[in-house]
Order: structure tokens, then sequence, then C-alpha cells
């Protein structure tokens, strides 16, 4: 087993661990960090508001109905053209 | 009426459900709904009569959205006015965390910004950095496959988006604290 991770580490990796892109034993012990670290705990709320604030606010946007018909149109007629 | 060919159907199974997505990242690419409903529609186009090229049950989102970019910069990058981006010395040398953890440890002066602030903000990083931003922290799409999609190492994908994000924090903390959401920190 490697060294259990300090707080300089667990901070650096957050936005990784929030993304889902560490390995499941760092992940692991990241898990188990911020559960037992109040302060990484709060850094932690803080990157996973940033993150939950831009998906809801930047990605809910949807392609326009009017869009999505032309294209399956544009589609069918290229089909027919074969 | 002909039914569509098997073709079309599996075109329409795994290319169809990923218009939202597409739409998405064409607005911020070139920051105009009209340019993103053509590059949407160009893509479309180019992927259909790509589809061969396609192996069915991969990565389809991964797939259009490299289309996208690639037809983006042949295309359209060059009509296209950036705004002027933030400058790479802006953002902050600590995580804005530390700007906020006393007064609003867990920022919620994110939820007090409105929409069209956040949006702007996004528009103003440097283009490369935007793009990996949007494609990573707005359409969810992992590490490795934006680094596919935008041809370049992973490594360079995490620094760009640790920086990226940093930028982001960056404005729109100084936003919330011109608005009054948040005091300013003691220097």
């Amino acid at each position: 087993m490697s060294e259990p991770i300090d707080c300089r580490e667990a901070k650096a990796r957050l936005q990784d661990y929030l993304q889902q892109e560490l390995t499941p034993d760092l992940e692991k012990e990241m898990r188990a960090h911020i559960e037992r670290c109040r302060h990484c705990f709060q850094h932690y709320r803080f990157e996973e508001n940033f993150f939950l604030m831009l998906e809801r606010r930047v990605g809910k946007e949807t392609c326009p109905d009017k869009l999505r018909r032309r294209i399956v149109e544009l589609l069918r007629a290229e089909a027919q053209r074969g | 009426m002909a039914e569509p060919s098997t073709a079309v159907r599996s075109f329409d199974q795994e290319a169809l459900p990923h218009l939202d997505a597409l739409y998405r990242v064409a607005l911020r690419l070139t920051g105009d709904p009209s340019q993103a409903e053509d590059l949407v529609q160009d893509t479309m186009l180019k992927a259909y009569r790509s589809w061969r090229q396609y192996r069915p049950g991969s990565n389809a989102k991964g797939w259009l959205l490299t289309i996208l970019r690639n037809t983006f910069i042949n295309d359209y990058r060059r009509r296209k006015l950036e705004p002027i981006a933030m400058d790479l010395e802006a953002a902050e040398p600590h995580a804005i965390y530390r700007a906020v953890e006393v007064d609003d440890p867990e920022g919620t002066f994110f939820s007090r910004i409105v929409d069209e602030k956040v949006t702007e903000a996004v528009d103003r990083l440097p283009p490369d950095f935007r793009e990996v931003l949007v494609l990573s922290d707005i359409e969810g799409m992992p590490y490795a496959d934006i680094a596919e999609t935008v041809g370049v190492p992973v490594g360079t994908v995490k620094s760009r988006l640790f920086r990226a994000r940093r930028l982001l924090q960056t404005a729109l903390y100084e936003h919330a604290v011109e608005m009054g959401y948040i005091k300013p920190r003691e220097k």
C-alpha cells in the first residue's frame, strides 16, 4: 500500500476526483481523506459547486427543433440519392 | 414511403441522440447561434457521408465532436470574431477557494451569478482553453477522449483544464465581488 495522501495532494487532485479521472486506488484514498479532513471536505464542496454551476448554466441549451427537423430531412434526401 | 435503410437507421440511433451536445459545443466554438446551426448541419452531413468509417458501438459522441471540431477549424474559425480573450496571467496564482474560504467556503456565490455572465466568461477564455473546458466540464467527456478529439497528449488536456478552470473561477469571483455577492478578500 502506498502512503496515504496528504492535504496538499488531496487539494491538487480534487478536480480530477470530481471528474472521475483518478485510478480506483487513488479514488478510494481521496474519498477516505475527504471523509476525515474537514478542511479538504469544504474545498471539495467548493469545487463541486463550481462544476455543478457550470453544468447547469451552460450545459442546459438544447438543439433547436427546427434544426433537428432540417437535419433529419437532409439525411433522408441524402439517403435517397444513395 | 420507403423504409429507411439499415445504414440510415443505425446513423439515426447512434448519431442523432448527440445533437444537443453538438449544438452546445458549436455554440461555444462559434459564439453565434446561426453559425452554430450551420456548423452542426455540416457536421451531420459529413458524418453521414463517412458513416462507414465509424466502428459501430464505439464512441459516437467523440467521433462526431472530432468532425465538428475539424469542420470548425477548416471552415468557420477564420470568419469568427473572437471576443478579447482573458489574459492567461490574469488567473489568481492560488485557487480562488483561498479567497472565499472564510466568508463563503462552499462557493454559494456561484449560484447567484446569472446565466449570461457565466456563458460570457466561458466565451472569453482563450480558444484552446475554452475548447477543453467545454468538452470536459460541460459535456462530461473523459480526458482521454478529449486528447483524441483535440489531437494533443492527455497531459496537455489536464494542464489546459487546470488553467481554464482557474481563469474562469477568477473571472466569476471578480464579478461576484463587483456585484457585491461576496466581500472582497483583505489583501
